[in-house]
C-alpha cells in the first residue's frame, strides 16, 4: 500500500491539470480511493504524471537484435549498467540490450512499450527477448501489410477469408494488433522493386494495389474490434514530395480509424533532394480536420543512431546514399526488414528538414490526444533521449537557438520558426501517456483514476525541462517503487498485453495446405504457445454488443 | 550460389528444405526454376546437385570475389588475374550474366570461405558484393553455421549483452573482443579460474594448451553423454539431451526460432533446470560486494 500526498497531478484522462491531490494505491497495484497505513511519499513541490507509454518503438526482435550484432562499435562507447545485487549488466546506446531498455525506459518515467513491429515467424524469438525486458508492460504489432496469404485473399475479392487470415496470424503470433508497413512495398522488394503509387498493381499480382490493402486491412481491424486500430507506416517514407502519397493514403482510410506511425517521415514537399521541404502544414491541416486518426511523431534528434524498418526497399536506397554498412533480411513470405546506422547531422538540409518536420507537426496539430511523442526509436533517435524533445516542445526560446545553428539555406523549407507554441505540462502529460494509452486501447494505463494500474512517475519541478524528465525523482510501477532518487530499487517482470480476435474455426484448416505450400517450417510449430509469453494479460476487443 | 560449405554432407535437408527442391507460387516446377552454383576449393557431393560447379583454386577466394564485384561494374580485370584463381573469362562472362539476370539470387557461404585464408576478410567480401548485386537484381547472403544450436547461443547473447561472443563481464558489464575474450584465447592464456561448459565439447575440438588448463581448473560440464571433455571435468551432471528427452528452442541458420518438443522421457533434467538450481543456490550466498560498495553507472567506458 502506498500513498502519495501534496504533489500537483496532471492526469489528463480525468481532467486534472496541475491540483493537488493525494493518489492511493492498493496492495494490487491498482490506484484506489483511499489505503490503511503503508508508505507515504511525500510528493509537495512535484509534479505527478502518469506513466508514460511508447505507442511506436523498437526494442525487441529479430530486426533489433540484427542491429545489435551490426553495431559493436557503438556498445563500446556508450553507457554500460554494471551488475549490482538488483540489476543485471546491460549496454544502453543506440540498440540498447534487453535489460538496459527495461531500465532506461523506467528510469525516464515510461511504463508502458509498444513493440511495433513483429513478423509472425520470429514472433517467438521477440516474446522471449520482452520477458529479458524488465519493469515495463508490453504490447506487440503483428506485420501484415504484406503477407502474401493474405494479400492473395485480397486479389481474390475474398473479403471474410482475408479478415479470418488476419485474425488467426494475431493469435497465432500472440500479439496485440496490426502493423502496416509500406503495404505491398515490401512483397514488392523481393522482386527488387517498390509500391509508391496507391493505384498502381503490386509486383507479382494482377490488381491488388497498396490503396486497396489500406482500406481492408483498416476495415478488418475495425470489423475485429481490435483495441488498437490499424498501425500503418506508409508508403514512400522518407522521399522528398511524399505528401501525395501520404494525404492520397489517409483519403483511402475515411471513415476508418487508423494510427500513423512516425509521421515526420512521410510530410515533405519537393521534387528531389535538392528541393526537399516540410510540408506538415499540410498534414497538419488533415489531422486537426479528422479526430478519427492519431499519429506519433517519429522526431529526428542529431546524432548518431541506427535505422531499422520493415521497409526493405527504402533501406536499400539508404545504403547507397550514406555508403555504410546494410543489412537485409527477407522472412520468407510475410516481411522484410532493413538496417542502417546513419548520423542526423545540423550541418545536413534533408537532415535539418526532418529535424523541424517532427517538432512541427507535434505543434501544429492542435490536439494532444492526436498526436504522440515518439522518435520511432531508434529510427529518428533513441527512446532515451525524448526529454531533450519535451525541453523543444515547452520552451519556444530554446527551439530558436537551435534553429539558429541550422545552415541559412533552411529558410523558407520549414515553418518552425514562425510558431510560438508551447507545450503545457498538461500537454506533454497527454502526448507521452495518456495519448497513447488511449490510442492503444489500453483503458488501465495513462489514467491516474480509481481502477487504473499505478503506474506513475513523479518529478521535482524545476526550471530545466529536459533535466526534469530524464531524472525522475520516483518511478512506480504497478505499486512498487522501482526508481527512488535516481536508483533503480526493484526489477519487477513486466507484463504482456494480447487479444484474441474472432475467426471462423475452419480457417486453421484453410490456412494449412497454403501454409505447406510456401513456407519452411512445419505448420503446427508456427503458432506461438501461449505458455511461452511471460505474464499474458487477455485485453478485450471492442465489439458492439 | 554455394560458397566454401558442402550442404549435401554437413546440411542435408538445406537442398530439399529450403533451396532448391521447394515447389512455390512463383518457382512452380521446383527444382527446375532455379539455378544451382557451387565455388569450392574441390568437388565434393554437393556438385552432384550443381548446375555450375566453379572449382576455385585454393585461398584465392577473395580473389575470384573481387574479380566479380569488378566484372559486375564493367571494370577491367586482366586475363593473368582470372587465370591466378582457376577461372576463365568465358567461364566468369556466363556467370556474370546469370547472376545479374536471375529474379532473387542468395549466396550461401560456409567454413571453406570464413575459415581459410582471408578468413572474415572473405566473408566481408562476399557480404559486399551481395550488396552491390542489388544495383542490378535482388540478391542476399547468408552463413551456413556449423552445427548444433549456434545459432541460438549468439542470438541470446546478442540480446543479453549486445555482442554474439567473444564476451567479458570482468568489468562487470559486458565487454567484447574475438582474438582475446573468445573461450580458446582465455583458456590457453590460462585466464579463468573455472569452467563450466554447456551443449559443447571443447576437450575434443581445442587445441592442447586450452585442454591442459581445462584439467587444471574445476571444470563443471553438462552433457548427456559421457565425452572428452566430462571425462577432464571435476563435475560431469549427466543431463536429458535437448530436443530428444528435454523441451526448448533451437534457431535455425535464418535465425528462425524452432519448439524442440521431447519425443521422450529422460530420468535426467534438463540443462535449463541445473542451470535454474545452481542460480537459485547462488543466490542464497551473500552477495558477492560487501554492502556500500556497489559500482555506480558507467557513461563513458575507458
Ligand atoms: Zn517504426
Amino acid at each position: 500500500m502506498l500513498r502519495i500526498t501534496g504533489g500537483k497531478v496532471y492526469d489528463p484522462a480525468n481532467e486534472i491539470d496541475g491540483q493537488i491531490k493525494d493518489i492511493c494505491i492498493d496492495d494490487h497495484g491498482q490506484i484506489v480511493d483511499s489505503v490503511d497505513g503503508g508508505r507515504t511519499i511525500d510528493a509537495t513541490g512535484m509534479i505527478i504524471f502518469p506513466g508514460g507509454v511508447d505507442v511506436h518503438t523498437h526494442v525487441a526482435g529479430g530486426a533489433m537484435n540484427f542491429a545489435r550484432a551490426m553495431t559493436p562499435e557503438d556498445h563500446r562507447r556508450t553507457q554500460a549498467f554494471i551488475r549490482t545485487k538488483n540489476r543485471r549488466s546491460g549496454l544502453g546506446g543506440m540498440a540498447p540490450t534487453t535489460f538496459a531498455t527495461g531500465y532506461l525506459y523506467a528510469g525516464m518515467g515510461f511504463t508502458t512499450v509498444n513493440e511495433a513491429a513483429v513478423p509472425v515467424l520470429s514472433a517467438r524469438h521477440t516474446h522471449e527477448e520482452l520477458a529479458d525486458i524488465p519493469i515495463v508492460d508490453k504490447t506487440t504489432l503483428t506485420l501484415m501489410a504484406n503477407n502474401e496469404i493474405m494479400m492473395d485473399q485480397m486479389e481474390a475479392g475474398e473479403y471474410e477469408r482475408a479478415k479470418n487470415v488476419v485474425a488467426w496470424y494475431i493469435w497465432a503470433a500472440k500479439s496485440y494488433g496490426v502493423k502496416a508497413v509500406n503495404p505491398g512495398g515490401v512483397a514488392a522488394w523481393k522482386w527488387g522493386a517498390d509500391a509508391k503509387q496507391l493505384s498502381s498493381p503490386i509486383a507479382g499480382y494482377n490488381t491488388l494495389t497498396p490503396g486497396k490493402i489500406v482500406t481492408m486491412l483498416a476495415t478488418i481491424c475495425d470489423d475485429l474490434g481490435l483495441p488498437h486500430p490499424m498501425h500503418l507506416h506508409c508508403n514512400n517514407l522518407g522521399a522528398p514530395g511524399n505528401i501525395s502519397t501520404t494525404l492520397d493514403t489517409l483519403k483511402h482510410l475515411e471513415g476508418h480509424r487508423a494510427h500513423i506511425a512516425h509521421s515526420q517521415y512521410h510530410a515533405y514537399g519537393g521534387d528531389g533532394w535538392d528541393t526537399m521541404c516540410s510540408a506538415t502544414a499540410q498534414l497538419a491541416e488533415y489531422f486537426n480536420t479528422h479526430p478519427n486518426i492519431t499519429t506519433d511523431a517519429g522526431a529526428v534528434l542529431f546524432g548518431d543512431t541506427v535505422t531499422i524498418t520493415a521497409d526493405g526497399p527504402w533501406q536499400h536506397l539508404l545504403y547507397k546514399l550514406t555508403g555504410r554498412k546494410w543489412g537485409n533480411l527477407d522472412v520468407e513470405n510475410e516481411t522484410g526488414c532493413g538496417i542502417v546506422p546513419y548520423t542526423y547531422r545540423p550541418s545536413n538540409l534533408v537532415n535539418a528538414v526532418q529535424w523541424a518536420s517532427g517538432l512541427e507537426l507535434m505543434l501544429l496539430i492542435k490536439n494532444p490526444w492526436q498526436v504522440f511523442l515518439s522518435t520511432d526509436h531508434p529510427n529518428g533517435g533513441c527512446f532515451w533521449r525524448y526529454p531533450e524533445i519535451i525541453q523543444l516542445l515547452m520552451c519556444a526560446d530554446f527551439r530558436k537557438e537551435c534553429i539558429a545553428k541550422l545552415p541559412d539555406k533552411i529558410k523558407g523549407r520549414i515553418t518552425l520558426p514562425e510558431i510560438d507554441r508551447e507545450y503545457t505540462l498538461y500537454e506533454v502529460a497527454t502526448s507521452m501517456s495518456a495519448g497513447p494509452a488511449r490510442a492503444l486501447g489500453l483503458t488501465q494505463k495513462g489514467n491516474l483514476g480509481v481502477g487504473c494500474d499505478a503506474d506513475i512517475v513523479i518529478y521535482e519541478e524545476e526550471d530545466d525541462v529536459a533535466r526534469m524528465f530524464s531524472h525522475p525523482r520516483y518511478v512506480i510501477k504497478a505499486g512498487e517503487i522501482v526508481i527512488e532518487d535516481g536508483d533503480i530499487k526493484e526489477t519487477p517482470e513486466g507484463r504482456e498485453f494480447l487479444v484474441k480476435p474472432n475467426y471462423a474455426p475452419e480457417t486453421h484448416e484453410f490456412m494449412r495446405p497454403l501454409f505447406e505450400d510456401c513456407y519452411t517450417m512445419q505448420f503446427d510449430n508456427y503458432p506461438v504457445e501461449l505458455e511461452r509469453i511471460e505474464n499474458p494479460v487477455m485485453q478485450p476487443l471492442k465489439l458492439e454488443k | 550460389m554455394y560458397w566454401g560449405g558442402n550442404p549435401a554432407e554437413c546440411h542435408p535437408r538445406h537442398f530439399t528444405k529450403y533451396t532448391l527442391m521447394q515447389k512455390s507460387k512463383f518457382l512452380p516446377r521446383g527444382r527446375k526454376d532455379r539455378t544451382m552454383v557451387l565455388v569450392d576449393i574441390r568437388e565434393t557431393k554437393s556438385a552432384k546437385a550443381s548446375d555450375i560447379f566453379l572449382q576455385v583454386r585454393p585461398g584465392k577466394d577473395f580473389e575470384l570475389i573481387t574479380i566479380l564485384r569488378a566484372m559486375i561494374k564493367e571494370q577491367h580485370v586482366g586475363d593473368e588475374q582470372i587465370a591466378e584463381t582457376g577461372m576463365t573469362r568465358e567461364v566468369l562472362d556466363d556467370l556474370v550474366h546469370r547472376m545479374k539476370s536471375c529474379k532473387f539470387g542468395c549466396f550461401f557461404f560456409g567454413m571453406g570461405l570464413s575459415m581459410t585464408r582471408g578468413k572474415h576478410m572473405n566473408s566481408a567480401a562476399l557480404l559486399t558484393l551481395a550488396a552491390e548485386m542489388n544495383a542490378f537484381t535482388k540478391f542476399v547472403a547468408m552463413p551456413m553455421r556449423g552445427h548444433g544450436n549456434v545459432t541460438g547461443a549468439d542470438v541470446i547473447m546478442r540480446w543479453q549483452t549486445g555482442y554474439p561472443f567473444g564476451i567479458t563481464f570482468n568489468r562487470g558489464y559486458p565487454r567484447y573482443n574475438p582474438g582475446e575474450f573468445s573461450t580458446v584465447d582465455v583458456l590457453v592464456r590460462g585466464d579463468c579460474d573455472a569452467a563450466f561448459i554447456i551443449g559443447a565439447d571443447p576437450g575434443a575440438t581445442m587445441p592442447q594448451p586450452a585442454i591442459e588448463h581445462l584439467k587444471r581448473i574445476p571444470t563443471i560440464c553438462l552433457d548427456p553423454h559421457v565425452t572428452h571433455t566430462s571425462n577432464l571435468a571435476r563435475v560431469h551432471i549427466t543431463t536429458a539431451p535437448q530436443g530428444i528427452a528435454a523441451p526448448g528452442t533451437a534457431y535455425r541458420m535464418d535465425e528462425l526460432p524452432l519448439p524442440l518438443k521431447p519425443a521422450l522421457k529422460s530420468p535426467y533434467p534438463s540443462d535449463e533446470e541445473v542451470v535454474r538450481r545452481i542460480n537459485a543456490a547462488i543466490a542464497e550466498k551473500p552477495f558477492w560486494l560487501a554492502e556500500g560498495s556497489q559500482p555506480q553507472m558507467i557513461t563513458n567506458q575507458v
